[in-house]
């Protein structure tokens, strides 16, 4: 079993274009008519060795279509049901049952015949039985003939798949409204849609050693940094794994490693972010079966920004991204901030909001440190809870927390009224952070600062804040610092950062991103078209 | 990427940072009075002499750092002791704003919490810091840049505009004649804040981009000492020289009768914190460049050296029972005695053995070319 698995993995990475290979995968270089595994000449056999492979599993399905003198060998067409288009397996089966097949005597002709008979697009020769079992397992129909070493696959994949939705986890009141999908052929086409460049480059390898999961990596030739999407390839590479269900897997063998609570991909379920993304320079890695592609390398910065913001009126959006970064301070710091001052710095609040906030605190029995922390805790299990409710008992849940855990928890003197404003707010300025991964991790780490500032007051949140700093300064995302352009200092960067200039100042692309090819205006249209006949020049030799 | 260096807008900003660092904290050129800031340029303009010489010095061999100079150009031995001598001088100022930056805590922010306390967690942040390394170190000092401008700028513009400066305060200009002015100044001024640039010959060498180090430092230097300058002056204007003198943290007083009604009661909580980010950047630059002195001297990495030196700053930092005898040990015995053969005399014995043998050798290279 083991040896079958490494020829898979063998063949997976022959198949993939990189060429910064390890070392290992230099068994992949075997010719593959010595290949063990060959298919045996006989139909039956055939049939056999693969229901024995299968280990004769339900939805495996061998249709033979029998033999007669005037029409040629016996042929044998396999599939997995559900992964195929039933109504172009029908066609391809009437083409086989009415055309006569004596031409099917060794493999070129029979290939010229099933090129000529079969209406479908792609169709692979096949050699060995790892490939064909690969092929059937990719949803391809499998074509076996009598007296021949050799198979055929004909792509008709198909079965049900989730349509083009707008996108649940980040939506927008105005740009485009579709999001990716499961399928990586329709996430890509929909990239595609958005930069029709011949240069959008895609290489796709398979990983994982049961899942077989096709990851493809995107990126712009000529504006990303070639070093960038070596490493990134190289770092695919290295992945050692059963499994890849979802991109949150790549993330964390790729990611740099460090142990850190900041991400250093992002990840999007939207085509235009992933395409504005390798306009800058990233690069994109999707994954099959999973809506979530991730871009990389990103700074700090671009978890505070949202697509939209190159979507509406550059004045509005900068305001809108100032308040974003006023968000990501408050939902940090708020409690912290509201904990040293109630429980230190009394003399910094005015007079009467002090004489106020002293009386809530009065009937409470709990000290502001501990009582921040079950507020939030509690804010925790609420938003948890509303995840992963039912839909039907979604009301019950927010009556729960809005009257049960405000207003009668207040009213019952547990807790100060003015800790439920502050836990509150908090929340929702988590929230107004457009990447999800970037409020976890603030949700994490305000947790330290509020027991810093229970603690020690502003003591204590500046001994907190001074590690987080210099813990970003120190991150890195695929060779470019985290904190990029604010440390190391990048003038020409801050057009897109606490404000977004218009359009139309925005001639360059972001330093050090994209060292290639910095313009982004072009200048004269014509460069770009010469460009274009140079590429077809060269694909053409 | 990973390497080690550092650019020229890290550094500039750094060295603006270290020398506003912990001395905004006091009174400077008390003696002079309401003069103190023509002690303040005065200081400054020796200062930049000494400046001029640790340029000088890296730019005669700008391969090495300060410790690498002294064993290259004293011998292996005599090197040794004066690096060790660095050494001890550097991690002895970095426990002098280690204790700077606990007594002001416990004197503005935590009055019950104990000093032990608060220096253990000082220092604990501060060695996680500089485990980091000077580069990272000196990137954060940009990315707090920003605070430290909203802090003093916001300082400067309310005193000017709450009206509580007087400006009568700073008459009669040159009372008592030029003499207090010069006592003030020399050497004290020089030794604390200016001198304390020796620090950066052991930074020097990690600079990558050196086209317009000396522009760039001799810039920074001029900008940052007018700041201070005016920084002491406005608290004479605001508190009077007589009281100036006397208070242990007179920026913190002058922040504290500014008041902005029904916005912040007292702001000097927050003016706490802009203090203690200058303080603890100067605390990480001395350790660290006591960290690369160890590192050169003994072969151990940087980052296993950390450790041990923490633990002698920490307890060097208690060696004096009171802070009124640690002020007094700062600001008047070892500016005077002790702190100008490390600013002054070595990096000049060090400046001329160089020069020598920089003379030596290009004459015994003429001769051997003719």
């Amino acid at each position: 079993m083991f040896q079958l698995l490494r020829l898979l993995l063998g063949f997976s990475r022959q198949i993939n274009q990189n060429r910064n290979r390890p070392a290992h995968s230099g068994q992949t270089s075997l010719p593959t008519d010595i290949q063990p595994g060959a298919l045996p000449v006989d139909l039956e056999d055939k049939i056999s060795h693969l229901q024995n492979r299968m280990g004769g599993s339900s939805d495996f399905v061998i249709r033979k279509i029998s033999s007669s003198s005037s029409a040629g060998p016996a042929i044998a067409i396999s599939y997995i049901e559900g992964l195929v288009d039933i109504h172009r397996l029908s066609i391809i089966m009437e083409a086989l049952v009415n055309s006569s097949r004596n031409e099917l005597g060794d493999s070129l002709r029979a290939e010229g015949w099933i090129k000529e008979h079969l209406p479908v697009g792609s169709i692979h020769m096949l050699h060995t039985e790892n490939h064909l079992l690969r092929s059937v397992l990719g949803g391809n129909a499998v074509l076996m003939i009598d007296g021949l070493r050799t198979a055929f696959s004909a792509n008709i994949a198909g079965g049900a798949r989730r349509s083009v939705e707008e996108p649940s986890s980040q939506t927008v009141i105005r740009g485009p409204k579709e999001g990716f999908t499961e399928d990586i052929a329709v996430n890509l086409a929909l990239l595609r849609r958005k930069i029709r460049s011949p240069d959008l480059r895609l290489e796709s390898r398979i990983l994982g050693r049961y899942t077989q999961t096709q990851v493809t990596v995107a990126y712009i030739k000529g504006v990303a940094n070639p070093e960038v999407v070596q490493e990134i390839s190289s770092r695919l590479d290295s992945i050692h794994t059963d499994s890849i269900l979802e991109s949150g897997y790549i993330e964390e063998f790729i990611q740099d490693g460090v142990i850190s609570p900041f991400p250093t991909l992002y990840n999007t379920e939207r085509p235009d972010t992933v395409a504005g993304g390798l306009l800058e320079g990233l690069v994109a890695v999707f994954v099959d079966g999973t809506p979530f592609a991730l871009i990389a390398p990103v700074t700090f910065f671009r978890f505070i920004a949202s697509s939209e913001d190159y979507y509406q009126r550059y004045d509005i959006s900068s305001f809108l991204r100032l308040v974003r970064f006023a968000a990501f301070f408050v939902a940090l710091l708020l409690p912290a901030v509201f904990i040293a001052t109630t429980t230190f710095q009394q003399e910094m609040l005015p007079t009467t909001l002090l004489i106020t906030l002293a009386a809530q605190r009065e009937n409470t029995p709990l000290p502001a440190l501990m009582e921040a922390l079950i507020m939030e805790l509690t804010f925790d299990l609420i938003r948890e809870a509303g995840v992963r409710m039912p839909r039907a008992v979604g009301p019950a849940i927010s009556i729960v927390g809005a009257l049960v855990l405000g207003q009668a928890a207040v009213q019952a003197g547990i807790v100060s009224a003015a800790m439920v404003i502050v836990v509150s707010f908090t929340a929702i300025c988590n929230f107004v952070l457009p990447a999800i991964n970037m409020s976890a991790s603030i949700r994490l780490l305000r947790f330290m600062l509020m027991i810093l500032a229970g603690n020690f007051g502003l003591f204590g949140i500046l001994a907190g804040i001074i590690p987080i700093l210099l813990h970003l300064t120190s991150l890195q995302s695929f060779g470019i610092p985290y904190m990029m352009p604010l440390a190391p200092f990048k003038f020409a960067n801050f057009k897109d950062l606490f404000f977004r200039a218009p359009w139309w100042k925005m001639k360059n692309r972001p330093e050090l991103i994209g060292k290639e090819n910095m313009q982004r205006a072009a200048d004269e249209p014509a460069a770009y078209a010469e460009k274009a006949v140079d590429h077809k020049r060269d694909s053409l030799k | 990427m990973s390497k080690n260096n550092i650019g020229l807008q890290a550094l500039a900003v750094t060295f603006s940072m270290f020398q506003v660092g912990s001395t905004t904290l006091f009174f400077l050129g008390s003696q002079a009075k309401q003069d103190a800031w023509l002690a303040m340029l005065l200081g400054a303009a020796a200062g930049l002499l000494l400046l001029a010489m640790y340029l000088g010095i890296h730019h005669l061999d700008a391969r090495y750092d300060l410790y690498e100079l002294n064993k290259v150009y004293f011998g292996k031995i005599i090197g040794s002791i004066f690096g060790l001598a660095f050494i001890a001088y550097f991690t002895y100022e970095a426990s002098r704003n280690l204790r700077d930056l606990s007594e002001l805590t416990v004197a503005t922010l935590l009055n019950r919490t104990p000093l032990s306390v608060v220096a253990a967690i000082a220092l604990l942040v501060i060695a996680n810091c500089v485990r980091y390394g000077p580069k990272i170190n000196f990137l954060t000092c940009i990315a707090l840049l920003p605070i430290m401008i909203l802090g003093y700028g916001s300082l400067v513009v309310l005193i000017l505009t709450t009206g509580v400066a007087h400006f009568e305060f700073m008459q009669p200009i040159l009372e008592n004649g030029f003499k207090p002015v010069w006592d003030a100044a020399i050497p004290e001024i020089i030794s604390f804040p200016f001198g304390q640039a020796v620090l950066f010959l052991a930074f020097f060498s990690l600079v990558t981009d050196k086209k317009n180090l000396n522009k760039a430092m001799t810039l920074t230097y001029c900008g940052v000492a007018i700041l201070l300058t005016l920084f002491n002056q406005l608290i004479v204007l605001v508190l009077g020289p007589e009281l100036a003198a006397i208070c242990t943290y007179p920026l913190l007083e002058v922040v504290q009768i500014i008041q902005m009604t029904r916005v912040f009661e007292r702001a000097d909580a927050l003016f706490t914190l802009i203090l203690f980010i200058g303080i603890g950047t100067k605390a990480i630059l001395f350790y660290a460049g006591a960290v690369i002195g160890l590192q050169r001297i003994a072969w151990l990495k940087y980052k296993i050296w950390v450790i041990p030196l923490g633990i002698v700053i920490y307890a060097v930092s208690f060696i004096s029972p009171t802070y009124t005898e640690f002020v007094w040990i700062g600001l008047h015995l070892t500016v005077t005695k002790v702190w100008p053969i490390f600013q002054m005399a070595l990096p000049a014995l060090l400046f001329v053995v160089m020069l020598l043998r920089k003379k030596k050798r290009a004459e015994g290279g003429s001769k051997s070319g003719g």
